[in-house]
């Protein structure tokens, strides 16, 4: 779809492009605080419970790591190191508090250091399983638990169930209207590509949410009144973990791929579920993030489902091959690309392994092997049909 | 008896025997060093049992370190790790071309990629079960997952213990929790009753153990170090994370080293003619430790104190009145005083109280970190570690190596590195 012939497209595509998008700026000068969420398996559910807006935290348009380098080594991972120099700069200065899971090895330490020298003004840290389980669930709802607490004493608010609840159902909408939106994708000329669903997606985590649900339901609209294009070599799902920049969809894109499925965290698995309704709320938020959405390879024990579950994507979006990514020096998906590999050859889809770094600027040999993977795919189709 | 399940004998027939030519010409060598005697001799009782295992369709448990191996030993069951073995014979096989030949990302952990190729490429065993432990990096978690997807492995029934983050007292009890929950599990996929009486007599065993670890480790805080750099860490990880626990002969080996280290304290005698560096290494011991440490000592006459490896800060006996207490007693010893679990895992403090208090017990004259590629959140945690050091006055040498790989950094380069910061700060002089 064209960006011009939907201005909520068009907001989305600006907004993934900036950390501040106009929406965002309206909200902070109406006297609206916002919760910097690193990375993910936090609910945001509680901070809207709060009265505040979650953000996603990221280093779009990072230009460089120079105010990391003292604090992280080349060991570490280029997300961090970006996310550090950003918050030293102040790019994320409008935050008025960042929360945090000791998630990997590079994002814990993250924390430590941002406490350390970016200083947010309220700051605050849960310890989140490393498996799945009932005692988990539990121990991670004691957590969410006193992220409550903490946030009610910090900023002088009250967080009823009742207020909670209405959090949840509020974000179950939006996950539900994403799911619309992926549903068109299925089509054989979606309206959408999967450059503008993930920018559509990105959006999602830095637009206050009531007006990011009204642009969505637009967004849908426009959708269904837009015939997509055709002639693409191949449909394709990309795989991966909490991607957040949609240029690494459009290199797919460019060479002639159509991205029509994803298990990445800012896609597919945010939204494939929703979180429980009935019962604690808290608990059903530490259950969602513990055991109801896809998981991520954080959490132990869930390859084969993460592999089934690529499986399922390429089947329900009639894909013709899988492109993963992982970002380098990440030792959670270190093996997830071989896992995966294995799995997919098993079931007889094509699949591309990628190393990316997170602000992708050296595309040539990325834009080779992706152009030489499609025409493989192009050409075992025409094969096929012969 | 399948041949999935006795994969990787081929292997342990080798560690056995190659051992074996060890300590027999450790015994026919002009002075015959009893420690290494004792300590090799363990080792190949330790390669027999696996052998026996494997042979005889025993149940035998894959296991990580820091996963109360004292259990295992109450329950009667045979454990190894997986990778261990592979280090330990590093030199004498062409292990680290064939994990260079798999496809594991290079800036991955030596360790993590030799162990998902050793699994991948069948010179491991198959175990009947396996416990994986979660802490201290990503890529314990992640080596296990591979190994799940390995063949044979797949259908191996699997418990992963989730340590806790912090240091407190809800912490401990939820790992005790864990491995509540791991007795089930062994009890159930192994058919073996853990005996709490026995666990009480391993743990007494254990803890005799830990303090003579300890007691040998506060006499290298003399001046001049009464060993060479690393010795005690190299030998009391292996007795103690990755043997059978609870073995006497353990206990007598850390005696026989303070021993032997006390005798040198009393004579002011060190293992070089004069002691010029106090190096605090601030990791895990490599598998290059010996070329790493004698270059050290030859060069600049600069001996490794102490290291994160050999280093708690206190090995807390363990109350054994209850079963609780032993529970609890574990759980504390495994998350919080077990090297690099201890130090890695939760926030970046622990590491810096222990560089501290190192470099302060052990009148340290600077610190090597090494930049272990596999241990990400240390490298994470270098800005810290310069304001301490900076605290300290002590001068720090930062480098980027893989513990488990000597290629990665080689010698040459390391030695031209150190030699550079040792003049660069007048150390030695």
């Amino acid at each position: 779809m064209s960006e011009s012939k939907s201005e909520a497209l068009r907001e989305f595509v600006e907004a993934a492009k900036t950390l501040v998008n106009p929406a965002l700026s309206d909200y902070k000068k109406k006297g609206g605080k916002v919760i910097g969420m690193m990375y993910h398996f936090i609910p945001e559910e509680i901070v809207t419970a709060a009265g505040m807006m979650p953000y996603r935290m990221r280093a779009t348009g990072s230009e460089g790591t120079e105010l990391s380098e003292g604090y992280f080594t080349q060991v570490n991972c280029s997300l961090v190191r970006h996310f550090f120099d950003s918050g030293m700069r102040g790019r994320l200065s409008f935050l008025d508090g960042v929360v945090s899971v000791n998630n990997c090895d590079h994002i814990r330490r993250l924390y430590d250091n941002w406490q350390w020298k970016v200083k947010t003004p309220y700051m605050h840290f849960m310890v989140f399983p490393k498996k799945t389980g009932k005692e988990q669930v539990e121990a991670y709802r004691e957590q969410l638990e006193g992220f409550r607490s903490s946030l009610e004493k910090s900023f002088g608010v009250k967080i009823t169930e009742e207020k909670l609840r209405e959090a949840i159902r509020l974000h179950n909408e939006t996950r539900r209207l994403q799911r619309e939106l992926y549903e068109l994708r299925k089509a054989d000329a979606p309206p959408l590509t999967g450059t503008q669903t993930l920018a559509a997606l990105v959006a999602g985590t830095c637009i206050p949410r009531d007006r990011y649900n009204a642009l969505l339901k637009q967004l849908l609209q426009d959708c269904r009144a837009e015939k997509g294009g055709n002639g693409w070599k191949a449909r394709i799902v990309v795989m991966g973990g909490e991607i957040d920049e949609p240029k690494f969809v459009e290199i797919i894109e460019n060479q002639g791929g159509l991205v029509v499925g994803d298990a990445l965290g800012y896609g597919s698995r945010a939204i494939v579920n929703d979180v429980d309704e009935t019962g604690d709320p808290l608990a059903a938020l530490a259950r969602y993030q513990l055991v109801d959405r896809p998981a991520d390879p954080r959490i132990f024990g869930t390859t084969f489902d993460r592999n089934d579950y690529v499986v399922q994507q390429v089947r329900d979006y009639k894909a013709d091959g899988v492109v993963s990514v992982r970002l380098i020096a990440c030792d959670l998906y270190g093996f997830e690309q071989v896992n995966l590999s294995k799995h997919l050859k098993k079931n007889g889809i094509p699949h591309l392994g990628l190393e990316i770094e997170y602000v992708i600027d050296a595309v040539g040999q990325m834009k080779t092997r992706v152009q030489a993977f499609l025409e493989s795919i192009a050409e075992a189709k025409h094969d096929n049909r012969n | 008896m399948t041949t999935a399940t006795k994969k990787g004998l081929q292997r342990y027939y080798e560690y056995r025997d190659r051992i074996a030519g060890l300590i027999q010409s450790i015994q026919e060598s002009p002075e015959p060093n009893p420690v290494l005697i004792k300590f090799f001799t363990l080792v190949n009782e330790q390669d027999k049992r696996v052998i026996d295992c494997v042979e005889n369709g025993k149940p035998l448990l894959s296991s990580w370190y820091g996963s109360a191996p004292e259990i295992y030993s109450a329950m009667d069951i045979e454990y190894f790790c997986p990778v261990d073995n592979i280090l330990a014979h590093q030199p004498f096989t062409n292990d680290l071309e064939g994990m260079d030949a798999a496809n594991i990302p290079q800036d991955m952990c030596g360790l993590i990629k030799l162990g998902a190729y050793g699994v991948e490429a069948g010179i491991v065993p198959v175990p009947t079960a396996i416990i994986a432990m979660l802490e201290p990096c990503d890529a314990q978690s992640a080596i296990h997952e591979a190994w799940k997807n390995a063949e044979g492995w797949r259908d191996v029934p699997i418990f992963a213990l989730d340590p806790a983050y912090g240091v407190g007292t809800k912490d401990y009890a939820y790992f005790a929790g864990e491995l509540r929950r791991m007795i089930a599990f062994l009890e159930d996929h192994v058919g073996r009753k853990l005996d709490w009486n026995r666990l009480r007599e391993v743990i007494e065993v254990t803890n005799q153990q830990y303090a003579a670890w300890g007691e040998y480790n506060e006499l290298r805080r003399a001046v001049p170090c009464p060993h060479n750099s690393f010795v005690g860490g190299k030998l009391g990880w292996v007795i103690t994370q990755h043997m059978k626990a609870g073995l006497p002969g353990a206990v007598e080996i850390f005696k026989m080293l303070a021993f032997d280290a006390e005798q040198k304290v009393k004579a002011k005698q060190g293992p070089m003619p004069k002691e010029k560096i106090r190096v605090l290494w601030a990791d895990l011991i490599p598998t290059w430790s010996d070329a790493f440490g004698g270059m050290l000592e030859q060069e600049w006459g600069a001996n490794i104190v102490m290291d994160f490896q050999s280093y708690a800060a206190q090995y807390d006996p363990i109350d054994t009145s209850t079963e609780e207490s032993m529970l609890l007693g574990l759980a504390k010893r495994n998350m919080a005083e077990v090297p690099m679990i201890r130090q890695a895992r939760g926030k970046v403090d622990v590491m810096i109280e222990d560089i501290t208090r190192i470099a302060k017990d052990y009148k340290c004259d600077c610190v090597i970190f090494p930049g272990h590629v596999g241990h990400k959140d240390q490298s994470a945690s270098i800005g810290f570690l310069k304001e301490a050091c900076r605290e300290l006055k002590l001068p720090l040498l930062a480098l980027t190596v893989d513990n488990f790989d000597p290629r990665y950094t080689p010698m040459d380069v390391l030695k031209r590195q150190v030699g550079e910061f040792f003049d660069a700060h007048g150390l030695g002089k």
